[in-house]
């Protein structure tokens, strides 16, 4: 099975695979609101997440609960990776369908990955 | 036209309303965007003449046909207006987020006319637009400002993805250095946009767009990036040195060449440099480098310091922030003979949540210390001893130009007002009251011509000739002689307006052999547009016409296009010299169709559809 591995240490911030993904995903636009890929800035920890939409579990949401990281409160639900009805991340923003990494299709050739500078993004097999 | 959204905002803050104004292509088109467009529009409607704090005056942010579409380097957007500081055209360039988000919401650009009642902040989400009361942060810094714009939001899904521009308490006191910062830590930062802003009353713009970028071709287009991502990760500069130093690589090289102004360019070479360089920021107080949008060098620094003035009494207090940058840690430090990084980092973390562009501030700093050495500037007026290397000196008149507190009040209005009250102009280093960044032009002669005609005074971004002089990047020249610079520094200039026009970042020509080509396949890629790279380079003398007319309708003349005389009269640099600038100025005015007075010529107007 193909997975993307994330390197968090390596990534800058840029955002260019959310470009990326939905240019790769959508008829001739950029939309990185649309992209299966979101990146988001720990301020604190002047790090950078980048949170794919992943394959869910059958189990049920466990993760809606507050969860303190070195005295700081952080929303659970915010970084949960997968396609939810209750959140904006990866949902298209006009029309509420939500969104599901598909590995750029078959064989896997993840855009995101072609482009990230930093190589903070690989495929694996698992 | 693909790439352009095709859409101005136009906020009236006296009435306090704002409309969606369609752009004419037939408009848009010989000037681009970005830089240009807004260029255009200052110049058709605001009298030159006009006092920059006015209603009159108007402040145009605008981003280019490339921002946001994810080419590389695609982050920049730019802040268009009359400068306090000069008196000339202002364009500062910006990058972070803010410029794409902008776009994506559905606008190429914003132009706000009038002034407010009260403070106020723009809030634009997509289609939703409204002006709003900043009442309860006016008077908040930067960093203050984001936080309690997100803070206020409801959903904290959205206030995750808002993107904000603001000023802080420097430009809500009209400092004359005062800059606009956007993402916390970048900057529009030249001129004193920030205040013009200020002046509007004008707290924040608060932007969130969930809309698309179209292109004509979606293959084509990642094609061209990727090749263009390729040319930059080719080049020595762009592609090792500063993703791994960021812009403070140049200190050890600037210092090299014996063209680093140290001591308010007293000298040019500053013997512990390396304890600012890029290499020692790396090593020490670098915690990951950061990437403005779609941008593959990442030259930004996250950096974290121990604070400098606790002496180590007590738990050691830390700061976050970002930079510092190679003109911020250069004009703080050596031109300040200040080797304490975490001072210098300090004072530019100030500087961004103050909302203070940081060369101007460090230069007037500077300037402050000259005029304190030399017995003009009495300490019972600074209220502390400013020697040269005073680190902690820099902190506090930081601080106090922010605050326009105490000689801070007079600091604020630029380091030629300072020099000027204190009966010393000549002491003041730069060109049209615009302080100058940290290249000796008496080791870089090319460098010399470029501040003194660069359209908004003593500026590296508006024609960086160090590219060629001291790294050669395209091809390695001479930086001593005078021969062959005035066109080169033309060259420069034209397609550094070009550059700030598309929406990329003016680092994108530091790749080896990025060039209008490069440009042009990148732009047409994205817009199918069809330029020609002939279309391209009349497109960047156009641009660098039309910002003259303005500054000589604004009352600018020959005389203005000059440097400090300490460059002209005093030898320093590698060689002693002084920048001979008058060997260069007759023949840039004659290659830009100008006359002997720097006028353009009626032909070479109408050559360029500016008649």
């Amino acid at each position: 099975m193909i997975r993307l591995k994330i390197d968090h240490g390596k990534c800058t911030g840029c955002q260019e695979c959310e470009t990326a993904c939905s240019m790769k995903h959508y008829t001739n636009e950029v939309n990185p609101k649309k992209s299966r890929i979101r990146v988001f800035e720990d301020e604190e920890e002047q790090r950078f997440f980048l949170i794919i939409a992943g394959p869910t579990t059958t189990a049920e949401c466990t993760s809606k609960f507050d969860v303190v990281i070195a005295g700081q409160q952080y929303d659970g639900c915010t970084l949960c990776r997968s396609s939810c009805p209750a959140r904006p991340w990866f949902t298209e923003p006009d029309t509420g369908v939500a969104l599901k990494c598909d590995f750029c299709g078959d064989p896997p050739d993840p855009h995101c990955v072609k482009v990230c500078e930093k190589g903070a993004l690989s495929i694996m097999e698992i | 036209m693909e790439a352009w959204m095709g859409k101005i905002l136009r906020v009236n803050l006296s009435y306090g309303d704002y409309h969606i104004e369609e752009i004419d292509p037939d408009y848009l088109r010989p000037y681009l965007g970005g830089r240009g467009l807004g260029s255009k529009i200052l110049y058709d409607e605001v009298d030159p003449q006009v006092d920059p704090f006015s209603p009159e005056n108007k402040l145009i942010f605008m981003t280019g046909p490339l921002t946001g579409t994810g080419a590389p380097c695609s982050s920049r957007y730019m802040v268009i207006t009359k400068s306090p500081l000069s008196g000339t055209i202002a364009c500062s360039n910006s990058g972070g987020f803010f410029g794409p988000e902008l776009k994506f919401a559905g606008y190429d650009g914003i132009i706000f006319e009038g002034v407010a009642d009260e403070p106020v902040y723009l809030w634009i989400n997509d289609d939703e637009v409204e002006i709003r009361s900043a009442a309860e942060f006016w008077g908040k810094t930067t960093h203050e400002t984001e936080d309690f714009i997100r803070a206020k939001i409801e959903n904290k899904y959205l206030a995750k993805e808002i993107r904000v521009a603001s000023i802080g308490p420097a430009g809500e006191k009209l400092s004359r250095i005062a800059c606009v910062i956007n993402d916390k830590n970048r900057a529009a930062g030249r001129s004193g946009v920030g205040a013009v802003m200020g002046s509007k009353k004008l707290k924040a713009i608060a932007v969130r767009g969930t809309g698309k970028i179209m292109l004509p071709d979606k293959e084509a287009f990642h094609k061209a990036v990727l090749h263009a991502r390729d040319v930059i990760r080719a080049g020595p500069v762009t592609g090792e040195a500063l993703p791994a130093y960021g812009t403070a690589v140049l200190v050890n090289i600037i210092n090299e060449a014996k063209i680093l102004p140290t001591n308010n360019w007293q000298v040019t070479y500053f013997e512990t440099a390396n304890k600012i360089a890029g290499e020692t920021i790396a090593e020490t107080i670098l915690k990951r480098p950061k990437g403005c949008f779609a941008c593959p060098i990442a030259c930004g620094r996250l950096t974290e310091i121990s604070d400098p003035q606790n002496t180590g009494m007590g738990s050691p207090k830390y700061f976050k922030g970002e930079g510092p940058e190679y003109e911020t840690v250069e004009l703080m430090g050596a031109s300040c003979g200040i080797d304490n990084l975490a001072a210098i980092t300090k004072a530019n973390y100030l500087c961004n949540e103050m909302g203070m562009d940081t060369i101007s501030a460090a230069a007037t700093v500077a300037t402050a210390m000259e005029l304190y050495e030399k017995g003009y500037l009495p300490e019972k007026d600074l209220g502390l001893k400013a020697n040269f290397g005073n680190a902690d000196a820099l902190i506090i008149l930081t601080e106090k130009m922010g605050k326009r507190e105490g000689i801070g009040d007079i600091m604020a209005e630029g380091g030629y007002r300072l020099a000027e009250q204190y009966g010393h102009p000549e002491l003041f280093m730069g060109v049209k009251k615009l302080e100058a960044p940290a290249y000796d032009p008496r080791g870089v002669q090319s460098m010399g011509l470029q501040y003194a005609t660069s359209n908004r005074g003593a500026c590296h971004v508006r024609g960086y000739a160090i590219a060629n002089e001291i790294l050669g990047v395209h091809v390695k020249t001479d930086p001593l002689i005078t021969e062959g610079k005035a066109e080169m520094v033309k060259t420069f200039q034209d397609i550094t307006a070009v550059i700030d026009s598309s929406g990329l970042c003016l680092f994108v020509a530091l790749a080896t052999n990025f060039l209008y080509e490069e440009i042009q396949s990148l732009i047409n890629a994205a817009s199918g547009a069809g330029y020609t790279v002939d279309e391209l380079v009349s497109i960047g003398e156009r641009i660098s016409n039309l910002e003259r007319l303005f500054n000589l309708k604004a009352g600018l003349t020959k005389a203005d296009d000059t440097l400090p005389k300490r460059l002209l009269e005093e030898p320093g640099g590698p060689k002693g010299d002084v920048c001979r600038l008058n060997e260069m100025l007759p023949e840039y005015y004659q290659l830009r169709g100008w006359d002997e007075n720097g006028v353009p010529t009626t032909d070479k107007l109408s050559g360029l559809g500016l008649q």
